[in-house]
């Protein structure tokens, strides 16, 4: 067994990342879509229980891998931009 | 230039050499005096090194691990009880792969209690991914402690190591000690090096959890790390010449009378030495036997010891040690190693002492009953007239 060089090398390092436990699985049965109405007050963004909604330039956007459809961004909508769809 | 002192003397000058920046202390008998000293060196204005005093060895480790991943150089000791209390930080320092060095005075484990010397509670470390090495002198303790700075933090390794010596044998009795000068110590060791620092800038963290493909994959890489450091060794002991022109680090086991023997003898540590007498003196008398003493039993220096030991006609272990109710560590290692008839023999445990009248008496038993019997067995040993020593438990009347 040689010695192998640094860039072989493991280590037991971890950055802050989206991690595989929170993912959603089959089981969600609704999802909110973000209509044009959005206002990008960041309420929905304040809310989400998962922090999967945050507000890119003028929309908030929707990580769908880890949105669980709760509905609470929704309700917390001012201007009502944005509905919970069916997914089955 | 030559000083008496030592082991610990000579370990606590070596720390000092090589520009530590945190050391974590706690005190236990044989130790103390490394740690004593780096105190006494820091009241008189030696060293700047930050000497922390923690309430146990558990928080010691922790002290070091936590300095060495923040980016300074490390240095801890311990001994018997307080190694074992310290196992739970030893496998987080291993998994994290901080450079570390620790030195080990070895000392017997209680159940009685018992402070004089055994070197089970060092051998009892062998699984937790240090780099493990066992010195012979107080000079050899001098020199490891040096070279484990340098091993440690090379980037191929990035390995913890710990450094071994008999408690008291080498601990507290004084020797020549070659002294080298401190300019040849900082050309020998670089500025500290380490696979990454955890600083809050950076948003890196370390020893989250892991999932079970990356953990395996971890411990591979330690594996791997461990068993290439054997080049990355051999490099630094030919480095260290310049450091001691006195020293002989090409191998990393040493060998004594080996080359023509028939029978060789298989030690670790200080009573090597007494050993080595025994051997002159059977060598006079026309017997060829000859000495191979480990001095790293992590890496295990499989090829090495193969290609010095296949030819021999049999192989004597002794061990300082045991693994109870099997046999003595060394002596599996050695029989995992080598197809040759071998016998072990479990000696000077606790502090019994072994002199060089003993040695002598086994090594011709030995060579006996490899004439006349079977060697493969593992005898426990008792100096002395007292062969059969008998235990009188107490009992109250009832």
């Amino acid at each position: 067994m040689s010695s192998l060089s640094f860039e072989y090398q493991f280590f037991p390092v971890s950055h802050p990342a989206e991690g595989a436990g929170g993912k959603t699985g089959n089981w969600r049965v609704v999802k909110p879509i973000v209509s044009e109405r959005c206002i990008a007050c960041n309420a929905c963004f304040l809310w989400c229980p998962e922090g999967t909604i945050q507000v890119r330039g003028k929309r908030a956007e929707v990580n769908y891998e880890y949105c669980k459809g709760c509905g609470v961004c929704a309700n917390v909508c001012p201007v009502k931009a944005i509905s919970m769809v069916s997914e089955t | 230039m030559m000083k008496i002192m030592s082991g610990n003397e000579a370990v606590a000058l070596a720390v000092k050499f090589s520009r530590v920046g945190v050391v974590g202390i706690y005190p236990i008998t044989p130790q103390t005096t490394i740690i004593e000293e780096l105190a006494e060196m820091r009241a008189r204005g030696e060293i700047d090194t930050d000497i922390v005093r923690v309430e146990s060895e558990h928080s010691a480790m922790g002290v070091t691990l936590g300095a060495a991943v923040a980016g300074t150089r490390a240095f801890t000791a311990t001994s018997s009880q307080g190694l074992l209390y310290m196992h739970e930080m030893i496998w987080w320092t291993a998994g994290s792969r901080a450079p570390v060095v620790m030195v080990v005075a070895t000392r017997a484990v209680g159940a009685p209690w018992n402070i004089w010397n055994e070197n089970t509670d060092f051998m009892s470390e062998r699984d937790s991914g240090w780099i493990m090495s066992f010195a012979s002198s107080p000079q050899e303790a001098l020199d490891l402690t040096l070279q484990a700075f340098r091993i440690s933090e090379d980037p191929r390794v990035f390995v913890p190591m710990m450094v071994g010596m008999d408690g008291f044998i080498l601990s507290h009795t004084k020797t020549n000690v070659y002294v080298p000068s401190q300019e040849d110590v900082d050309q020998f060791i670089p500025p500290r090096r380490q696979p990454y620092v955890i600083d809050p800038e950076t948003q890196e963290s370390m020893g989250n959890i892991f999932q079970p493909v990356h953990y395996m994959k971890l411990r591979q890489s330690i594996n791997d790390a461990i068993q290439g450091s054997i080049d990355v060794i051999k490099e630094v002991g030919r480095e260290y010449e310049k450091v001691n022109p006195l020293s002989d680090y090409k191998t990393l086991n040493v060998q004594y009378k080996l080359e023509d023997a028939d029978y060789a003898i298989v030690t670790m540590g200080a009573w090597s030495l007494d050993a080595m007498e025994a051997i002159d003196k059977l060598r006079e008398k026309g017997v060829k036997v000859g000495l191979y003493r480990i001095r790293y039993i992590r890496p295990w220096a499989e090829q090495e010891i193969r290609r010095s030991l296949e030819d021999k006609r049999a192989i004597l272990v002794f061990d300082r040690a045991t693994s109870l109710g099997r046999a003595g560590p060394l002596y599996l290692e050695m029989k995992a190693t080598l197809q040759s008839p071998m016998k072990g023999v479990i000696a000077g445990l606790g502090g019994v002492s072994m002199s060089k009248k003993d040695f002598y008496e086994v090594i011709s038993n030995f060579i006996e009953e490899v004439k006349f019997g079977n060697p493969n067995k593992v005898e426990w040993y008792y100096p002395g007239e007292v062969k059969y020593v008998e235990l009188g438990t107490p009992r109250s009347a009832y």
